[in-house]
């Protein structure tokens, strides 16, 4: 099974190239790191996928459907570099929101779930605005993934996150490959992603610019397919 | 409609612990009366009284911008308008549920403004009280409506605070006139004509239809 397909998918911001042919098979289960420079499409190639953006040609289907239809969101968790909370919510509050907006069932008890596997019980009912950065962002987390999603994207995740943090997310997006779910995960760490994931795409000007599989990916290759991209010349 | 009832819950619990638009659409509707007041010759005489449905739509129109401008604007904040985007159901709901919780919040700030009109123009709303809530009530969904689908279009843009009235005001014309006009007649025979009643509900029911379906393409990046 393929949770995404692109096919000569193009995104274009007026005169702009954001995204020039991309053939890309992401399969279920699988993690999938998005690799590039500044300005080579990774977050509009995840934004498109999540449904936000519309391509402006070629064709692009999650779970078999078109991105950008409710179905296909349905299916998708987004988390990405901002946290998207309401500072004048509380924790539990944002999480509330998050469910009723995507139509979780029992939410009461995911919501639970969702704070402690956050580490955020005792702060569940504090304001999100009086949140330390790395706090929001574990919150943030914890309502991309309040429905259980089936393909989670990820947008720099560890941005804010301390050691201790990071570690923990790494152990979270670790369990949720357990379970079979898809992970897209774009990251200028190539250590981390190679560690995290078993396919690599890196992009060059909207372009793919390499392409890797493995289990596990080798951080190397990895870092000198980066290093091209970005014209360091490292060989 | 699970979503709406959500975004609905979200946007008054908000305001309820901020009062930031609230407050702001208070304060500058109670401004626009006082300054009525003060402007018409002779204070509150029955030549001024005639003025009083006009004077009274203007203030709601000018305080419903100001918090229509803001409704969108406290997505932005984080980003958060990306999780009202993804909503894994028909984007009508998200924009509907932010028309109803502007609607909520205009008809506070409109319930006190017309207490405080009747004041300063020593006029006696109280026979006429259920009629002109419902005149007012359906011009508002009106404003509500088109303001609430324009604001998510210019929240976008880089001089939102002065497209959102370039955009939604042309809109607000038809909407204001048949509403100042039953407004006009509750005020003089105490009785609303069908008329303008009439042309408001279609308007009402045309503006709420085109926004449910165009929202798609509104909040999308």
């Amino acid at each position: 099974m393929t949770a995404v397909i692109a096919r000569n998918l193009e995104k274009r911001f007026g005169r702009t190239i954001g995204l020039d042919g991309i053939d890309l098979d992401i399969p279920t289960g699988s993690t999938t790191a998005i690799l590039g420079p500044n300005g080579a499409g990774k977050s509009t190639l995840l934004r498109l996928i999540a449904g936000l953006a519309r391509p402006s040609g070629g064709s692009l289907e999650v779970g078999g459907q078109p991105a950008h239809g409710r179905t296909a969101r349905a299916r998708v968790g987004f988390i990405g570099h901002a946290t998207g909370l309401y500072p004048e919510l509380t924790a539990r509050e944002n999480l509330i929101f998050a469910a009723r907006l995507r139509g979780v069932g029992d939410a009461t008890k995911r919501i639970e779930t969702q704070l402690a596997e956050a580490g955020l019980t005792r702060a569940a009912d504090r304001r999100t605005g009086e949140f330390s950065r790395g706090m929001a962002q574990r919150l943030s987390i914890a309502v991309g993934l309040i429905d259980d999603p089936e393909i989670v994207l990820l947008d720099e995740p560890f941005t804010g996150l301390d050691g201790m943090a990071s570690n923990r997310l790494v152990e979270r997006l670790k369990g949720l490959r357990r379970r079979n779910r898809t992970l897209v995960l774009v990251s200028h760490d190539v250590a981390l992603a190679a560690q995290l994931a078993d396919a690599a795409v890196v992009l060059r000007r909207g372009r793919i610019a390499h392409r890797e599989s493995g289990d596990p990916l080798d951080p190397k290759i990895l870092e000198n397919a980066y290093s091209a991209a970005s014209n360091l010349g490292v060989s | 409609m699970n979503a709406l009832l959500a975004v609905l819950w979200k946007d008054l619990l908000t305001e309820w612990r901020s009062r930031d638009r609230a407050v702001a659409m208070l304060l500058f509707s109670m401004l626009m009366v006082v300054i009525f007041h003060f402007s018409l010759p002779g204070g509150a005489t029955t030549a001024t009284r005639a003025y009083a449905p006009g004077l009274l739509w203007v203030a709601f129109v000018f305080s419903a911008l100001l918090g229509l401008g803001r409704s969108f604007a406290i997505e932005l904040e984080n980003d958060a308008i990306e999780r009202l985007a993804r909503a894994p159901v028909d984007r009508g709901w998200v924009l509907l549920g932010k028309t109803l919780a502007n609607l909520v919040i205009l008809a506070f700030v409109q319930a006190i403004t017309v207490c405080v009109f009747a004041l300063v123009f020593e006029m006696d709303l109280t026979p006429i009280a259920l009629e002109l809530a419902g005149v007012v009530a359906l011009g508002s969904l009106g404003l509500c409506s088109v303001g609430t689908f324009f604001a998510a279009v210019a929240v976008r843009t880089r001089f939102r605070e002065v497209m959102l009235p370039l955009l939604a005001l042309p809109f607000y014309t038809p909407v204001l006139i048949a509403a100042s006009r039953a407004t006009n007649s509750l005020f003089e025979t105490g009785a609303v004509s069908f008329e303008p009643i009439q042309f408001l509900i279609v308007t009402d029911a045309s503006y709420l239809i085109a926004s449910f379906i165009l929202s798609d393409f509104i909040l999308d990046e």
